[in-house]
């Protein structure tokens, strides 16, 4: 595989990768690691997760898969991510970090029904703490190195950028992530920093979407979108973030949409 | 340009006026500012976590003016980060008797700057973490919903929510993680609200770099050199702004009640 369509000898962590967006930019990264990469797959579900690896399997050689199942919004969750890297191969060249992990929150109600401390912070603690705490970790076990590209990737949306109504859990959580990875940006520039919006995507989180969503409007604005086959596969989607991941041009810390690519 | 009608003095309303945070600093000024600005049996509910601080507050007020202009003014202590913090301080909000009031002003000025003195690559901890965001994103949240429950859209019933913001909230400071995240997170978050209420005229103000404790902190322990650097010099030239001054723009914005709700405003841009 030649350099250009490859990430070569990598390090590849993905958070929320038993189903989704997370699943498929498995199964897309996977072909594009060289021999002696290493993907870590991180999930609160075991049984998806080990499924997907049985799938990554039949295709690749060379490839180490490593499942970890554990919840990300504590320590001890983010220490197992950590630990399954201690023991990387040191001479890898790359290493890229997906924070795919995310959930919607419940956008069947609106802002004054959120009055219980506690669902908010369990909402934050998935969406915002666990992607910092898990960089965070990530970065400190694999420091810069002369000849290593560490890159940071966001999953962001438009809700980052956008307030959508009935989705306040949802669009704070996107922001603030935004945020607290252009900060990261701004911190270390040796590190690549994006923050990519992968675009409306087919899948159970679009479902809970357009089943959901207590805003008339909004709900029905995305079972158009799904009814006319508006909504972006997975696939789709992946392939231009690949693209932009491997071309490496991009200001650390953007916020980049796929319809702006 | 037109001339504005300006009537000769203006005010509040009869409001039922909440600040958290109001033990020091910004929220300490704005409880004097708008204290002024109620009409006679307007409830003044000041929230902080420290007691002592706000029954001096309320002393202090209440000497201001002698008795005179019928202002009751209550304290709060309560944590806002805390699931009974916020419950506290809803119910003390519905134990005001409000049916002859026309207007509920809540102040989400509560906040704390986390530590400064360390990098992203150091928040490891998600507790750490979790516990910032609790204060400053879940609390201002849920004392809002709890706030717009407990006094429901009704005619004639207007209702503010302040959301004290920051440049912060739009623009990355190194070092600074925890308080950018907190920042963008709830200037969001408000901006959902206001799309999702039309009746409620939501504000974010960034009231400018004020001198107070918080600013101590930035100068004396920001992580990031330059930041800190630049913080000291607009300290020792004298270019930080005084809660005062900024307090009187946010005040005014209130009373000219003509800004787009859910916006972001800056002090500098005022």
């Amino acid at each position: 595989m030649s350099a250009v369509s490859g990430f070569g000898k990598a390090l590849v962590i993905i958070t929320g990768a038993s189903k989704g967006f997370g699943r498929a930019l498995a199964l897309s990264i996977a072909p594009r690691l060289a021999a002696g990469s290493a993907l870590i797959l991180a999930a609160r579900s075991d049984d998806r997760l080990q499924e997907l690896r049985a799938d990554l399997s039949r295709g690749e050689s060379g490839l180490t898969v490593r499942c970890v199942a554990a919840d990300l919004g504590c320590q001890a969750g983010v220490d197992r991510v950590i630990d399954e890297i201690r023991d990387i191969h040191p001479d890898i060249h790359h290493l890229l970090l997906f924070n795919n992990a995310a959930s919607l929150g419940d956008v069947s109600r609106y802002c004054h029904d959120f009055t219980d401390v506690d669902e908010v912070n369990s909402y934050l603690s998935l969406n915002v703490s666990s992607a910092l705490c898990l960089t965070a970790g990530v970065l400190r076990a694999l420091p810069q190195r002369t000849g290593l590209t560490r890159v940071i990737v966001n999953v962001s949306s438009l809700c980052a950028l956008q307030p959508f109504p009935s989705w306040v859990l949802y669009c704070s959580g996107k922001a603030a992530r935004d945020m607290m990875f252009r900060v990261l940006a701004e911190e270390e520039p040796d590190l690549r920093v994006l923050n990519y919006a992968p675009g409306p995507l087919d899948t159970d989180m679009q479902l809970q979407a357009r089943s959901s969503s207590a805003d008339d409007a909004l709900r029905n604005s995305f079972s158009d979108m799904h009814a006319q086959g508006q909504l972006l596969t997975c696939e789709q989607s992946i392939n231009k973030l690949i693209k932009v991941l491997l071309e490496d041009k991009y200001t650390s810390g953007a916020h980049l949409d796929f319809y702006d690519l | 340009m037109e001339d504005e009608i300006i009537p000769e003095s203006r005010d509040l309303g009869r409001a039922l006026c909440i600040i958290t945070g109001a033990s020091k600093g910004f929220g300490r000024t704005l409880a004097f500012q708008l204290s002024c600005l109620l009409k006679p049996r307007s409830v003044l509910m000041l929230v902080a976590r420290t007691a002592e601080q706000l029954n001096q507050l309320k002393e202090d007020i209440i000497t201001l003016y002698g008795g005179q202009n019928q202002l009751d003014v209550r304290c709060v202590q309560a944590d806002l980060e805390k699931k009974d913090g916020v419950e506290k301080t809803v119910q003390a909000a519905k134990e005001t008797s409000v049916s002859e009031m026309d207007h509920i002003l809540l102040i989400n000025n509560a906040a704390s700057l986390g530590d400064v003195s360390r990098f992203a690559v150091t928040f490891t901890d998600p507790a750490e973490v979790n516990r910032y965001l609790s204060l400053n994103v879940s609390g201002a949240l849920s004392l809002t919903a709890g706030v717009l429950q407990a006094f429901p859209r009704s005619l004639g019933l207007r209702r503010s929510v302040v959301n004290i913001s920051s440049l912060c909230a739009l623009k990355p400071f190194p070092s600074w993680v925890l308080y950018c995240t907190g920042k963008a997170a709830r200037d969001m978050m408000f901006r959902v609200l206001a799309a999702e209420e039309p009746d409620v005229r939501v504000l974010s103000y960034a009231p400018g770099p004020l001198d107070t404790d918080m600013q101590l902190q930035a100068r004396r322990s920001s992580g990031d050199l330059q930041l800190r650097r630049s913080f000291s010099s607009m300290f020792s030239e004298g270019q930080l702004l005084s809660c005062e001054e900024s307090g009187a723009k946010l005040i005014k914005l209130l009373l000219d009640d003509d800004f787009q709700s859910g916006a972001h405003l800056d002090f500098y841009e005022l």
